[in-house]
């Protein structure tokens, strides 16, 4: 019976490795798109993200299978628990980097060369959820804390990011649209940020028990 | 141990007991019984005789001795008995042993007592007036000889059990205490019993076989080890649960991973889409081939599924690296792209004068340009196809000979035969050092310092000048040639080399270069065992030095 438990644990981790690499793949996919103008790349994140729908169901579903059959206590609790709130986030960069790859079609090829930042931003972002989720695959608190120190960098990026655009709109008042749509590319890097944040404060409180440093 | 001896040692103690008992009282009751008899007979016939003569009287002065005599007559009424009154005592005329008397002479009789605890033995004797004497004696019957055995039974199966018991959990003790001090690892330097032999024998044997084993598996351990640690490709070994059983050095590095991650899923290492998809297809499928990009290099990876008695047990990774496959496949790609162009492009023109004087467009007068520049599109070409032999032969590496040559006067030679090119730019050429003789192959050297001024000159600036140096460095002979003139930007040095490589595409047609000198060079210098050193900045001019050894059999033996 335990040994059952064990497998479908090592199982849901496998299954969550592999949504947090399709993540990672999406927001990867969805910056190239938009530093290279490539619309085809756009096609591959939205289908991406309906994959990682699907995968959010079977993770949810697996989740609350164990936690009824089972009854786990203790760190097994932890660890289905943080799942399942992983899941919503990683779910959320998924349709997020979807949003990006959206906009990136009404940009008409351009790509955001005029605001540098942005593609900072869209690497920094990108390497935070590769982090978080190598903070997951590798239980490791110290990688979960390096990934929610650099959202400041994307927040700071973002705000960058912002008045730049904003000289962009004085100086070339007809980019106006533009430029919006570029704002709306940014603020979902610095969402997806915020979620990789999220999923690195549920590994530390899988591997520690504490969520933002109090016990839950 | 213990109990079993003891059982076993009670089971014979008892045994022995029974069995002797048995055997004791059997004999002994029964010899006994007979002497009794025997005694009883003596002692009726005495009897009969002293009755006969002195009648009743001799009864009563008869004291009793244990026997109890009975007079019975003939109708089997008592007459005397010496231990009861006669009156009292029923007619005996019934009684086995009177009845045998009256029949003949004598009679015996045994009966027991209502309880089995007392026996009668009875014997009687007909007298000559017909009556019967009988005598008789009482004993205890057997049993009640066991009866009163019991005490001295007990105590004998007491001290037995106690007496057993020790001796059981010595015998025990003797036994157990070798074969639990066995020393198990040297077996035949144990000083046992010898019935241990044959055991410390096998198991002697056994050590060794395990220890051949084990050394067997240890030396194939480690000739895999050495394989997979010396491979310059990533090999990661996976069980049938996608788990890593064992990682190569190489694979390490190219996963960024460490050793602990042997027991893991591979998913930890690997978690990109594709390549978990690829593993799965091997596993399904039986083989799968991805490319995969890391850290700017190109990485082929071939999964193959691992089957043993038609039951998949895991499957294997394999990684090259083919960066520079790819790279040269690219080359070729390129170069054959390249190739047919700058082919075409001469005869295209060509093609067009031609197709302009077949129609008669072309005036008589204009007749000789047309014709001259056919002439120098098909000079080109030719140049061309020159240039791709040469560099075909160069890939080929087909023998060239090896003679004494002077580099300074094959350069002046070279030069001499630039002068004109190089007044038409305004650039002046001149060749300084001294004589530098070497074992080399003329054609090449001539090739070599021919590409490289006609460089130098085409990309100079109005006015400029060529220096083209030999002098000795060393163990080397050097030749520079330097020019003062546009210089290559630093992101295009690494590439100048290569085939139809230009920095500046668009004046490819105005210098009428084909895009091959370098990569000529290149080959030259391959071929002589040298080396090319490029120092150029874009604006002050390039200088590209050539190290050649001085004799080319040393250098055959350094290589």
């Amino acid at each position: 019976m335990r040994s059952r438990f064990d497998e479908q644990l090592a199982t849901l981790n496998n299954e969550l490795t592999q949504m947090g690499a399709m993540c990672e793949e999406a927001i990867a996919v969805a910056s190239k798109s938009l530093t290279t103008g490539d619309m085809k790349l756009t096609d591959k994140v939205l289908s991406l993200d309906g994959e990682i729908n699907r995968m959010e169901r079977t993770i949810e579903t697996l989740c609350l299978k164990l936690l009824l059959q089972q009854q786990p206590v203790a760190r097994d609790l932890r660890q289905i628990s943080a799942a399942l709130k992983m899941i919503t986030d990683m779910e959320r960069i998924g349709t997020q980097a979807a949003d990006i790859a959206e906009i990136i079609t009404f940009l008409d090829g351009r790509t955001g060369e005029e605001c540098e930042q942005i593609r900072f931003m869209a690497d920094a972002a990108s390497q935070m959820v590769t982090e978080s989720i190598d903070a997951f695959v590798k239980q490791d608190v110290i990688l979960a804390g390096a990934a929610i120190d650099r959202d400041d960098v994307v927040d700071d990026l973002f705000l960058q990011v912002k008045s730049s655009l904003i000289k962009l709109i004085a100086e070339k008042p007809t980019d106006g649209g533009y430029a919006l749509d570029l704002l709306m590319i940014a603020k979902y890097f610095e969402r997806i940020g915020d979620h990789a944040v999220n999923i690195a404060e549920w590994v530390v409180f899988s591997v520690t028990g504490e969520h933002k440093g109090a016990g839950l | 141990m213990t109990k079993k001896v003891f059982k076993s040692i009670m089971i014979v103690a008892g045994t022995v007991l029974i069995a002797s008992l048995v055997i004791i009282m059997g004999c002994l009751y029964r010899y006994f019984s007979d002497v009794q008899v025997k005694q009883l007979e003596d002692e009726i016939s005495l009897a009969a005789v002293a009755v006969e003569k002195n009648g009743q009287e001799y009864l009563e002065g008869l004291q009793s001795r244990g026997y109890r005599l009975t007079w019975v007559a003939e109708n089997g009424d008592v007459i005397y008995d010496t231990q009861s009154d006669e009156e009292s005592m029923e007619n005996h005329a019934d009684r086995e042993e009177i009845q045998q008397a009256l029949h003949s002479k004598e009679g015996k009789s045994l009966r027991y007592s209502t309880t089995l605890l007392e026996k009668t033995f009875y014997c009687a004797r007909r007298l000559n007036d017909g009556s019967v004497l009988r005598i008789s004696v009482s004993s205890v019957t057997v049993w009640v000889l066991v009866l009163g055995m019991i005490q001295p039974i007990l105590i004998v199966i007491v001290v037995a059990l106690i007496l057993s018991g020790v001796l059981a959990s010595r015998i025990s003790k003797h036994i157990m205490e070798p074969l639990n001090s066995l020393d198990l690892e040297k077996p035949l330097e144990n000083d046992t019993y010898e019935e241990l032999a044959p055991l410390l024998n096998r198991i002697n044997k056994q050590h060794r076989q395990i220890d051949m084993q084990l050394s067997e598996l240890q030396r194939k351990n480690d000739e895999f080890a050495q394989i997979t640690h010396g491979m310059t490709e990533g090999l990661v070994l996976l069980n049938e649960n996608n788990v890593i059983l064992n990682i190569n050095p190489a694979a390490l590095e190219l996963f960024h991973t460490s050793h602990s991650c042997k027991g893991k899923d591979f998913l930890t290492v690997e978690r990109s889409h594709d390549v978990s998809h690829a593993i799965q297809d091997a596993f399904s499928n039986g083989h799968s081939e991805i490319r995969m990009e890391r850290e700017g290099k190109e990485y082929q990876l071939h999964i193959n599924r691992i089957e043993s008695n038609d039951a998949v047990i895991g499957a294997v990774v394999f990684a090259f690296d083919i960066t520079e496959a790819a790279f040269a496949e690219r080359n070729r790609r390129e170069f054959t792209a390249n190739v047919s162009h700058e082919l075409k492009t001469p005869l295209q023109s060509i093609m067009g004068s031609a197709e302009l004087m077949e129609n008669g467009l072309v005036k008589s007068e204009d007749m000789a340009r047309f014709v001259g520049h056919i002439r120098t599109e098909a000079g080109r070409l030719v140049t061309l196809i020159d240039d791709i032999i040469r560099l075909s032969q160069l890939d080929e590496g087909c023998d060239m000979p090896f003679e004494d040559v002077d580099l300074y006067e094959a350069a002046t030679d070279v030069t001499a035969g630039l002068v004109d090119i190089a007044a038409a730019k305004d650039v002046e050429i001149i060749v300084t050092g001294g004589t530098v003789k070497i074992k080399s192959v003329r054609r090449l050297l001539t090739e070599i310092i021919f590409n490289l001024c006609d460089n130098a000159i085409k990309y100079n600036k109005d006015s400029g000048t060529v220096e083209v140096s030999i002098n000795r460095q060393g163990n080397f002979a050097v030749i520079s040639v330097k020019d003062s003139g546009i210089g290559i930007p630093p992101e295009h040095q690494a590439r100048i080399f290569e085939r139809f490589y230009r920095v500046d595409k668009s004046r490819s047609k105005e210098s009428g270069g084909t895009g091959l000198g370098l990569s000529i060079v290149k080959h030259a210098v391959q071929y002589l065992n040298g080396k090319i050193n490029l120092q150029s900045s874009p604006g002050e001019g390039t200088t590209i030095q050539i190290f050649l050894q001085e004799n080319m059999n040393d250098a055959m033996q350094v290589s």
